[in-house]
């Protein structure tokens, strides 16, 4: 429990309950320079949370809710927030195994990178040869990854190895308004820009042995991360619901510290129109990481030959609200948890997870910042016991956009990371600029505070060669 | 017209202007600068643009919410706004651009959404105020 602060709930008019924050004492200096930890405070106000409003150690300044936010609301009586999910429905991550080493890739990185750039449609109004007329994105949006299964962009093997399956069910295209689809049509098969992102990387340390047998990793073996979202589409649904829900409240009697939580209650027509369209959103982005898997594996079939295997280890999403059911102070709970830039970490036996993975816990997909390490951790008992099966999602920002592009130049940077042998190319040079390693927490430092708390255990950690940015 | 804010993640701009019609274009164009480089942008032909809020926060937000529309679904590349009407609970204008051309255009944030997180709006001794944050 030395990773912990605990800020009770007498700290502020309205608070229902305690906040708690995981952090160790140097990430807890950068945190408490920001208003994260007022957000965390907020979300405690919330009606019909259940445990703490909960913190990760990655946790940075949002909206309304902290980025690295848990949240868990009783399905009965609990309230549903937009901005407790944020803009990009189900922005996650998927994790792809090769069965290549770090040494067959090295002498062709170039030819590697430039090939996905070319394959994966990404950056700023980039679109897709991926084309679905209204009634099929309406079928996308049903039925997720596994869409792209049967349309031949993937193999159903993927959908096993992806959270729910790659599709929630409760997800009802209706609840979708026109404009949403209208912008998301167009990008589904792309990587979007930001902080997304897809690197090829390299196994550098195991530190789990059976696990990594479990998800067919070894040392030295490339890898593929993938991270992006729901799209434009995500982004539209959040807005429609912010704005419905601004009013509703009214009509709810919920007033709120910040009206970026905006909320209704679950059980009312407006909670769940935003959980039917939120979950067909999710859909949308799963959909969206299997058309690119499949852009992946022909860019590496080119390269390498017919041969080569990108198989999925696994895809999390960690912007989402869950209905699952916990035990809380010795209760059955049945709880709608809100991971507001958090990640699900179900430990082993759990019967949510796929067979492969029973005996040793849910791969948990850390990316870091670019050009640092991304992390492959399983998920423990301590999380089921303390964050409601939760735990941290990245390394967590540290600097502004602004403050990242200042007195850096992107040529610079580049060649300072290919000195370290990583090769970036990005659509925009401001891309480069504003993800440099140093605009973001030190993901290792994030990764020591979860593993002590017993959130999660250290599976592998993966090192960066090639990074593609949009 | 416009100065850009700092956010750990994310982006926000502040708006000075002398009159509300004049506040809602420079909003509109802050918004659009983050997205697009606008000097490359040809003012060609406009787009009607209109919106309501219950309040003047809501207000500017779907007003914005209007704009990243007409780039992020109808691929617009904007470039000036002109407010032609406005009340309480409405603004009605256009929207001046062409096209969106990979080629030709240069874009650069991805704006995903207009926030409330401290918005702040109204009007004081020295004219008509707007801060606005983005998620990007």
């Amino acid at each position: 429990m030395s990773h912990t602060l605990r800020i009770p709930r007498d700290e502020k008019r309205g608070m229902r309950t305690e906040v708690v924050v995981y952090a160790s004492p140097a990430l807890l200096e950068h945190i408490k320079r920001d208003q994260s930890l007022e957000q965390a405070i907020n979300v405690a106000t919330l009606p019909g949370i259940v445990g703490p409003s909960l913190a990760m150690p990655d946790i940075h300044q949002g909206y309304g809710f902290p980025i690295g936010g848990v949240a868990a609301m009783d399905w009965e009586e609990g309230v549903v927030s937009p901005g407790g999910v944020g803009y990009d429905i189900n922005c996650g991550v998927r994790l792809l195994r090769t069965n290549l080493t770090k040494a067959d890739i090295e002498p062709r990185l170039r030819d590697v990178v430039n090939q996905i750039f070319r394959d994966v449609p990404c950056g700023t109004g980039s679109e897709s040869d991926l084309r679905v007329d209204s009634k099929q994105l309406d079928a996308v949006l049903r039925d997720g990854a596994g869409w792209m299964v049967e349309h031949g962009y993937g193999h159903r093997r993927d959908v096993e190895f992806t959270e729910e399956h790659g599709a929630m069910k409760g997800a009802d295209p209706d609840k979708v308004s026109h404009r949403a689809k209208e912008r998301g049509r167009p990008q589904l098969g792309t990587l979007g820009s930001g902080n997304h992102f897809l690197e090829v990387q390299w196994v550098e340390q195991v530190f789990d042995a059976a696990a990594a047998r479990a998800m067919g990793l070894a040392q030295d073996q490339a890898v593929v991360l993938v991270h992006c979202g729901s799209r434009g589409l995500g982004h539209q649904v959040c807005a429609d619901y912010l704005a419905e829900m601004g009013s509703a409240m009214k009509r709810y009697q919920i007033t709120l510290p910040d009206r970026q939580l905006a909320c209704v209650p679950i059980q009312s027509p407006e909670g769940q129109a935003y959980l039917a369209a939120m979950c067909a959103s999710a859909n949308f982005a799963w959909a969206n990481r299997q058309a690119i898997t499949h852009f992946l594996r022909g860019s590496f079939e080119k390269l390498f030959g017919k041969e080569t295997r990108l198989e999925v280890v696994y895809d999390v999403c960690h912007n989402i609200a869950k209905r699952e059911t916990h035990l809380w102070e010795g209760r059955k709970r049945d709880v709608l948890v809100h991971r507001k830039g958090a990640t699900r970490a179900f430990p082993p036996g759990h019967r949510e997870l796929p067979a492969a993975y029973r005996e040793v816990g849910q791969p948990v997909l850390i990316p870091g910042s670019m050009g640092t390490a991304s992390w492959v951790l399983t998920g423990a008992e301590g999380a089921m016991r303390e964050t409601f099966g939760s735990v941290c999602h990245g390394a967590g920002r540290l600097m502004s956009r602004t403050a990242a592009r200042k007195g850096r130049d992107a040529r610079e940077v580049q060649k300072r990371l290919e000195e370290q042998g990583i090769l970036v190319r990005s659509e925009t040079r401001d891309g480069i600029l504003e993800e440099v390693p140093e605009a973001y927490k030190n993901v290792d430092e994030v990764i020591e505070v979860v593993h002590a708390a017993g959130l999660s255990h250290k599976m592998a950690r993966l090192r960066p060669m090639g990074v593609i940015k949009g | 017209m416009f100065e850009l804010l700092e956010h750990t993640a994310d982006i926000g701009f502040r708006v000075r202007t002398r009159t509300p019609a004049e506040l809602f274009e420079a909003c509109a164009e802050a918004l659009i600068s983050i997205s697009i480089d606008l000097d490359l942008v040809e003012p060609r032909a406009a787009w009607p643009l209109e919106a309501a809020g219950e309040d003047a926060e809501s207000l500017l937000v779907n007003w914005l919410n209007e704009v990243l529309y007409l780039w992020d679904a109808r691929r617009l590349a904007l470039r000036r706004f002109r407010v032609l009407e406005i009340t309480a609970g409405r603004v009605a204008g256009e929207a001046l651009g062409e096209p969106w051309d990979p080629a030709r255009h240069r874009a650069r944030l991805l704006v995903k959404g207009v926030t409330y997180h401290q918005l702040r709006t109204g009007q004081d001794e020295e004219g008509w105020y707007a801060q606005v944050f983005l998620d990007v």
